[in-house]
């Protein structure tokens, strides 16, 4: 066996791949490359023609009076324009109120895996149960929420039941109060993904590394904040990003179906602000413009997710 | 011998109170379900004073409601997009893995960092585009926008599986003059199921549940997806709840009936996303 690999490696090379590229020189090296440039040729297309060149389109139409149609040039004075609209920054001020709610969305989850982490008897059908909202519809979820959150719904039932029937209100009908609703909605639905990441982070723990914790007389809260917590440092970081991006871009069907972005601009975030300036007021330009600023907040985001992970393994890919 | 019990009784107390924590949290994450249920099987009178059960609203729903087209426009795009997106990320994958050019780890890059390219952000060209080329309100002009936003991470799945099998195996075919495409697809592509039910999976739960793409570019009712019927139907006000939650549950049972059979393959996917 050991003979076969040595052999075939010699045969190959140590790097075969690079070693080949740069000497297309053999009729098999060249028939490899071409293969090689065949294969990647449709996805790369896909992504070009279909994400690729609608950035850069995104970009110029930014910067333009633009109805879909006819899109005449305003320059980068359009950004100034934008940033200078108060209602711009009323929708920036409930993304950054919704990020109030990700310690929330993370800490819940970390504690769900924790205890589905001690095994106890059943837990496989709770992990079931508790990934379920991972599987289900934003949509269907929203549905339900707002049934929830009515003024004839259960949140005011059990308000009620408990003797807290004074703090009955219908929460949706609130600029405020709809955000609230909208982030416990979220942190719902953001509870099945979360719990899975940290359940994969707490199987990858070496049990010997706990062990020697209680050998040592470390209490379970100990053992979770000094051994398990700073273990799964990098499956936290995974989820902030994960929930991070979901907050900025992935509640459009929430709030589509809960509140339509109101009461007034109390839900609208800036990804729905996108929608609304392009779908409902027909500013394509304006919409493009948010789209834009939405994505450059992705990217900062992507590129401190990238800086943790270096800054941990030595490299990332 | 009575700390022993002590510590008995304690353990028991422990995995008690655990248990029943557990319980709870079942309840919240089970609720919504069992609330769609519930009030499905009412009609409007009985909903509105909370008692009493009756199936009528599900027979609204089927009778009234373009339902089964719904499900069937659900089920036909959902499964065209796979198709596609599985075609050009196991391609792709296995090049960017095992046949790498000059230029290839920059390509892959741009691939993959496509993957940060929100879909809001370019939505607004994506459907003047494809307008201009007829394809709203077509099947074709949505599931094009799936795949795109399929390919990136399929294929960053699909390069890191390929990155697994070891070189050996395919130089050995190749130089037993299978070919490249050949050796791709008789030896590559069987082995790399698990990644495909990985991809298929994940996609089809996030090409179900998606309401924007099909809400622009499917206004149609003919074209429809389920879940874009559902939020349409929940934006006509006038609807009955209990309908729009029978409808609920059967534009959720599909997906739901997925995850539970490939769980584990959901899960990969997911975690999978940290690059190791």
């Amino acid at each position: 066996m050991s003979t076969l690999t040595a052999q075939s490696q010699a045969a190959a090379g140590p790097t075969p791949g690079r070693g080949r590229a740069r000497q297309p020189r053999s009729r098999l090296a060249r028939r490899r490359r071409r293969a090689g440039i065949l294969l990647t040729l449709p996805a790369a297309a896909v992504v070009v023609a279909l994400l690729g060149i609608p950035v850069g389109q995104a970009v110029y139409y930014s910067m333009t009076n633009w109805n879909g149609l006819t899109a005449t040039w305003i320059g980068p004075g359009a950004y100034a324009t934008a940033l200078s609209d108060p209602t711009f920054w009323r929708v920036i001020e409930n993304n950054a109120l919704l990020l109030l709610s990700i310690p929330f969305a993370i800490g819940i989850p970390l504690g769900i895996a924790w205890l589905l982490h001690e095994h106890v008897r059943g837990w496989r059908f709770f992990r079931s149960v508790y990934f379920l909202p991972t599987a289900v519809s934003w949509v269907v979820i929203g549905m339900v929420a707002v049934q929830f959150f009515a003024q004839q719904g259960l949140m005011n039932k059990l308000l009620a039941d408990v003797g807290l029937g004074s703090l009955q209100t219908n929460m949706l009908a609130g600029q405020r109060s709809a955000l609230v609703a909208l982030a416990i909605t979220f942190i719902w639905s953001m509870l099945g993904t979360n719990t899975i990441i940290f359940l994969t982070g707490m199987a990858t723990l070496d049990p010997t590394l706990i062990e020697a914790a209680r050998v040592d007389g470390l209490n379970r809260r100990q053992i979770f904040w000094r051994v398990t917590f700073p273990l799964l440092r990098r499956f936290v970081q995974f989820s902030f990003v994960i929930t991070v991006i979901s907050a900025f871009s992935a509640l459009f069907s929430l709030i589509f179906v809960m509140t339509s972005g109101g009461p007034g601009f109390g839900t609208t975030t800036l990804e729905f602000f996108v929608y609304q300036s392009a779908f409902a007021l027909g500013q394509f330009g304006t919409g493009a413009l948010y789209g834009i600023i939405l994505f450059v907040i992705m990217i900062i985001v992507g590129l401190v997710q990238l800086r943790l992970i270096r800054s941990e393994d030595g490299e990332g890919w | 011998m009575t700390s022993h019990t002590a510590v008995v009784a304690r353990r028991r107390v422990r995995t008690g109170t655990l248990f029943a924590i557990m319980c709870v949290i079942a309840v919240v994450m089970l609720y919504p379900f069992f609330y769609m249920l519930d009030n499905a099987f009412r009609n409007q009178a009985q909903f509105a004073r909370q008692s009493g059960h009756s199936a009528v609203s599900w027979r609204l729903l089927f009778t009234q409601l373009p339902v089964w087209r719904e499900l069937l426009n659900s089920t036909l795009i959902c499964a065209i997009s796979i198709l596609l997106i599985l075609a050009v990320s196991t391609t792709a994958g296995f090049a960017f893995a095992k046949l790498r050019y000059r230029g290839s780890g920059l390509v892959f890059l741009a691939v993959v960092a496509a993957l940060m390219v929100p879909l809001q952000s370019i939505i607004i060209p994506e459907y003047v585009n494809l307008g201009k080329l007829g394809l709203i309100n077509t099947y074709l002009g949505a599931i094009l926008v799936y795949v795109a936003l399929g390919t990136p991470f399929a294929t960053f799945l699909m390069a890191t599986y390929y990155r697994g099998i070891s070189d050996d195996l395919i130089e050995a075919a190749v130089m037993d003059g299978l070919g490249y495409g050949r050796t791709f697809l008789r030896i590559a592509l069987p082995l790399s199921w698990p990644a495909l039910a990985t991809v298929t999976v994940l996609q089809f739960i996030q090409i179900w549940d998606d309401l924007l793409v099909g809400l622009l570019f499917l206004q149609n009712p003919q074209q429809r997806t389920i879940t874009v019927g559902l939020a349409a139907l929940s934006s006509g006000r006038t609807t009955s709840i209990p309908v729009l939650m029978a409808g609920s549950f059967v534009s959720a049972l599909p997906a739901i009936t997925v995850y539970l059979i490939f769980q584990r393959h959901l899960v990969k996917g997911l975690t999978m996303g940290m690059g190791k």
